[in-house]
Parts: structure tokens; sequence; C-alpha cells
């Protein structure tokens, strides 16, 4: 026979278990859309604001992940359920990602219907997936040094600026494998003229080379460098800083850094995922990332402040003006230059 | 009853120490012995097998570092291991005359003080430290400013990004390991055997090199192999304080992983390193048994 007391105790046993049943019931039906995102500014405004409001609107969890490198994790994780359905990098990294089937060739409009708005450079051959943003890659320089602005690439290689110019380790930074790039475009035959570019870095020597644009950003700011390759946002962030750094970009025309985002063929959320790519296009979104981190949004319809709009490349005139490398030529022939200017740069 | 003593006997037979040990074992397995049969795996093939199914059986890894048609993978390789040996030996010339004091001081109290301020630089991280370094040795540091405000120089010295600036701050680092090991072995060393050496009319340099300094060898293979296996695996401080003008094999493993995405060359480069190091390890250990007159240290 049941006592009240036990009935009771019982009727509590599983009101207990229900309540602390609850969340994970919940939770299995919540979506979870797993995603690469830089941190910094860029990761604090993606937490505090854009992503909270896509969870919200699409009903779902997203999982980010800041820590880089995220390909090789991508490379580790199986295939058939890959540990990213959104993955955000720069362009080279989505080429290398594509000849190994890691993420989709081609996101269209079909699929993700602000495609149609943004500038053709954007959805180019040169890009895998879609560049949602782009950074310029020109030259930093400091204003209290006494130099003119620059004008062209070559103005790095002012004998002035023995000791002070800066550049990257070009096997492990992408701006660096840009300049490089760049330097075959200035002074040989065009951006896969390698040889004139090999000699033109020589002639660079002696330069201070960092790993990372955040390094870059330091070394300008105390003036260890008083010129070096960096983007565009790695300066104007400083804005209202009272900071004595500007930007240029030479008369050759400046190298896109894009910010590529794209979906990993095996997603179980794909239908999210390539809503994330949607919401991330719609110029509200574009608005608050662009004046958030000085990046140029690939949203023809985004309107930005003026402040913001007279420096970013917001108009198909401006944009014209971004180079965009062929990574999956560099990809190829990678480790020969990595090689090559290793020794190069060396001692 | 007795049935139940026999069932139990097997059970019984299972010494308790293993089950201490258990832990420790399982840990080796998981994240030692499993990942490093993984890499070694993939080091012979041309892509993931699991993810890739062209991947193939290859020792074209291998063959690219032997052949070095790139020139730079022996420099590494030497690069690592020289900066490994300079730091381990400036290490040992600093840490024995400090452990050799703390093990033979009388005060508690001093003992705990210097154990402390040996100890306390570990309480930072070592990327913190490195960043430290930087400041200081760096051409608009601490000490190039100084010396260029005094008049001294007029040009930056050389302080960083050179093999110079990399062991300075490995030394700093690695220091407080070689010091807690020798301090252990010493401070277990019998005071008398240097006093009945003294006795019999040795001098102070005497009893040392042949009574303390003998004995002491257990703690010096210890520390120095410790120290030297740290050192030829770092990579936070020789990417940072060497910048272009240091390449070892943990700055050209990382870039295979982390930027060229290729695991499989980087397990290559892991396993050279890991057999490299073996074969200086024994041969230093049978360099010490030999010099000490034992069979064996370590």
């Amino acid at each position: 026979m049941i006592s009240r007391r036990s009935a009771l105790r019982t009727g509590a046993g599983f009101a207990a278990a229900a309540t602390l049943a609850a969340p994970s019931i919940l939770h299995a039906q919540t979506k979870t859309l797993k995603i690469t995102t830089w941190g910094g500014k860029w990761g604090d405004i993606m937490k505090a604001t854009v992503l909270p409001a896509f969870e919200k609107e699409f009903k779902c969890t997203v999982s980010a992940d800041q820590s880089f490198p995220f390909l090789p994790k991508l490379q580790a994780s199986p295939k058939n359920d890959p540990l990213y359905d959104v993955f955000h990098t720069n362009s080279n990294e989505q080429w290398s990602a594509v000849g190994e089937g890691l993420v989709m060739d081609k996101i269209t409009v079909k699929e993700v219907p602000n495609v149609a708005d943004v500038y053709p450079y954007a959805v180019s051959d040169k890009v895998v997936g879609i560049s949602i943003f782009t950074s310029a890659i020109g030259l930093g320089y400091r204003t209290d040094k006494g130099l003119a602005k620059p004008t062209s690439w070559k103005d790095l290689a002012d004998p002035k600026l023995a000791g002070s110019r800066g550049g990257y380790i070009i096997p492990v930074n992408s701006l660096g494998q840009c300049h490089l790039m760049m330097l075959g475009k200035v002074y040989g035959k065009g951006l896969q003229d390698l040889d004139a570019a090999y000699k033109a870095l020589e002639a660079l020597k002696p330069i201070k080379l960092v790993d990372f644009t955040g390094q870059m950003e330091k070394m300008l700011l105390s003036g260890e460098v008083s010129m070096g390759v960096i983007h565009d946002s790695g300066i104007y962030r400083y804005d209202g800083q009272n900071q004595p750094v500007d930007f240029a970009g030479p008369s050759e025309g400046v190298m896109a850094l894009e910010q590529v985002l794209n979906v990993t063929p095996s997603s179980k959320v794909k239908e999210l995922a390539f809503a994330y790519i949607d919401y991330m296009l719609r110029p509200d979104v574009q608005k608050v990332l662009a004046e958030g981190v000085w990046y140029s949004p690939s949203n023809k319809k985004v309107k930005l402040d003026a402040k913001y709009d007279a420096k970013l490349y917001t108009t198909e005139a401006k944009v014209a003006q971004l180079i965009q490398p062929d990574w999956k030529w560099y990809n190829a022939r990678k480790e020969d230059i990595d090689a090559r200017v290793t020794k190069l740069l060396k001692g | 009853m007795a049935v139940a003593i026999v069932q139990r006997q097997p059970i019984s037979r299972v010494a308790p120490i293993a089950w201490l040990i258990a832990p420790a074992l399982l840990l080796f397995v998981l994240f030692f012995a499993l990942p490093f049969g993984v890499m070694a795996v993939m080091s012979f093939f041309s892509g993931n097998p699991v993810s890739n199914p062209n991947a193939v059986l290859t020792t074209r890894h291998y063959e690219r570092f032997i052949y070095d048609s790139a020139g730079i993978y022996h420099d590494a390789l030497w690069a690592t291991l020289r900066i490994g040996l300079i730091t381990t030996v400036i290490s040992l010339l600093i840490g024995y005359p400090l452990a050799h004091w703390m093990a033979r001081m009388q005060s508690r109290l001093g003992h705990a003080l210097v154990l402390m301020a040996v100890i306390a630089p570990m309480l930072t991280g070592i990327v913190v430290r490195t960043f430290a370094w930087m400041t200081i040795l760096q051409d608009k540091g601490v000490i190039n400013t100084m010396l260029m405000q005094w008049g001294l120089i007029e040009k930056p010295l050389p302080l960083m990004y050179n093999e110079f600036g990399t062991v300075v701050a490995l030394v700093h680092i690695y220091v407080p390991f070689m010091v807690l090991t020798l301090t252990g072995v010493i401070g277990r060393i019998d005071e008398r055997l240097e006093q009945a050496a003294r006795s019999l009319g040795a001098g102070r340099l005497r009893a040392f090199v042949e009574v303390t300094l003998p004995l002491s060898l257990p703690g010096i293979l210890a520390g120095s192999l410790l120290v030297f296996a740290l050192s030829i695996s770092a990579y936070v401080t020789p990417s940072l304080m060497g910048g272009t003008n240091v390449l070892t094999l943990p700055m050209l493993i990382a870039q295979q992983v982390g930027t060229s995405f290729n695991p499989n060359f980087a397990g290559a480069l892991g396993i050279i390193l890991l057999l490299v190091s073996l074969v200086i390890v024994v041969a230093y250990n049978k360099i010490l048994t030999r010099l000490s007159g034992e069979q064996g240290l370590a």
C-alpha cells in the first residue's frame, strides 16, 4: 500500500527529474550552428549583438570558435560530421579547404538571397564561398617621422627606411604573401612574376618581419616601424585615439584581404548555415560590423556614416581598385615560395 | 567459506600499486602513445587516410627532409639542437652553483626564500615572460634606449631577432627546472663525504670535483635532459625572440600544420626531431655513465 508520504516523495522525485531533463529536451529541439569567427573587437561585437540577434530570430544557438587556426581543426574532423557548419577565414585558407573538399565551391543567390546585392569581387572567380567584407592591403606609416604619404609600393624601398620598414613572415601570413605578389606586379611582369618579387623583396632588407597584423600595429604605434605593409582596418581602428599613424593605398593598387564565409558540404544544418550567411550580408548587420572594425562591406546597399564612407571601399569605382590574388595559383607553389623566402630573409 | 577464499585469490594478486599507476599509465597512453602513433602513421601517408580515400603510403615526407632541396630543413634541425645545447649548458652553469648553495643552506627560512625566488618566475606564463624580454631587448627596448641615451652606442645593439635573444629568454625560462632538479640530488649527498675528503687533505675545489660533482651527476643528467627536451621543443620563445633569423623544427612543424595545412610532413618532422633527440640523450647518458664509473644513471 502506498502511503501519502511515499506518494508525495515519488511525485516530487518525478517533478525534479522532469525539471532537470527539461533543458536537455529543449536543447535537443534547438539547432546548433557551429561557426568560426575572429576575436578582438570583431568578436566582441559578434558576441554582444550580432549572434544573440541571430539566435533569437532563428531560434537556434550558435557555437563560435575563435581559436585560430581553424583549417587544421576542420581537417582533423570527420568529413561527414564536420566540426564547423560555417567556415569564416581569409580567402587563401578557403582555397586550401576547397581543394580537400572541406567547403563548398560557390554560394549562389539561390541559397543566399542577399548575394544578389554584393559587389562583383565578393563572388568573383578568385573567391571560394562568399566574401562578406574586405580590407585593403596597403602601407601604414608614421606621420611624425617627416615621411611623405607613400603613393607607390616602391616608397617602402626608400633607403631612409632601412631597418624601420615592416613586413611579414611570408610562409605564415597572407598579407606577406599578398605583398610578395604585389612586388612581382610593381617590379616585374605581374602578380605571378616571382623572380622579380624575390629580387625586390631582398632589396627591402633590413626589414622587420612579424607573424600577425596585430604585431605590425604595435610596431607602428611604438615607432619600431616607420612604414609597413598593413590592411586599412589595422590603422583606421585607431581613429580618434590621436595616434601618429595613417594608411595609404598605393597607386599601383591595393590587395584585397577578404573575409570569406563558406559552408561545409556535410553540415547537418545547411539551411541554417545559409541563413547565417544571408543574415551576415544584411545591410544593418554589415553596417554594425563595418563601422565597428573598419571593414568595407560587400553589400552595395549598405549606407555607412560619412566618416567611414570616406575611407572604406563602398562604391563601384573604389572597389575597382582592389586586386584579388589568385590563391589557387599561390597555394600550388606555396612550399617552394616558403623555402625560397625563408632563405632569402634569413640573416 | 573455503570456496570464497579460493575465488578471491586472483583479485588479490593485483598489486595495489598497479591501481595507483593506472591513471598515469592511462594518461600516458591516451595523450602520448596514441597521438604519437597516429602522428607516426600519418607521416607515411600522402594525405589523411581517414577522410581522403586517395591517400597512399609514401616515404616522400622523409625524403623531402633528407634530400632538403629547399635548403632549410637541415639548417633548422641544426639550429634546434644548437639552441637546445647552448641553453642547457648555460642553464647548468647558472643553476648548479645556485642549487649547491640552496642544498647546503642551513637556514630553513633562507632556503624557503631562495626556493620562492627560483619558483616565482614560473608563476608567470611563458608568453608573458617572452614579451617581457622583448621589451627589454628590442631595438627600442630598455637596454638599447638607455645605452643610446647615455651616448654609448649610436645604433641599437642586435639583442633580439637572433639566437642570442632566443637563448637568453630560454635560459631564463628553464633555469628553475635545472635548479629544482639539482637541489634535490645535491641535498641528498652526504655532506660528511666532502668533509672526510677535506680532512684527508683535499682542498675545497678537489673535494668538490672528486666527491660532490660525481655524486651529483644523476642530477646533472636529469636536469640537462629536462632543459634540453624543453628547449628543443620550444615554439613560442624562438618564434617571438628569433624573428626570421631563427628557424627551428618546432617552428617548421607549426608552419606545416597551421599555414601549409600539411600534417603529414609535420608528423615526419616530429618523428625526425624525436629520433635525433633520442640519439643525443642516449649518447649523453653513456658519456656521463662512463665519467661517473657507474652502470647507468637514468
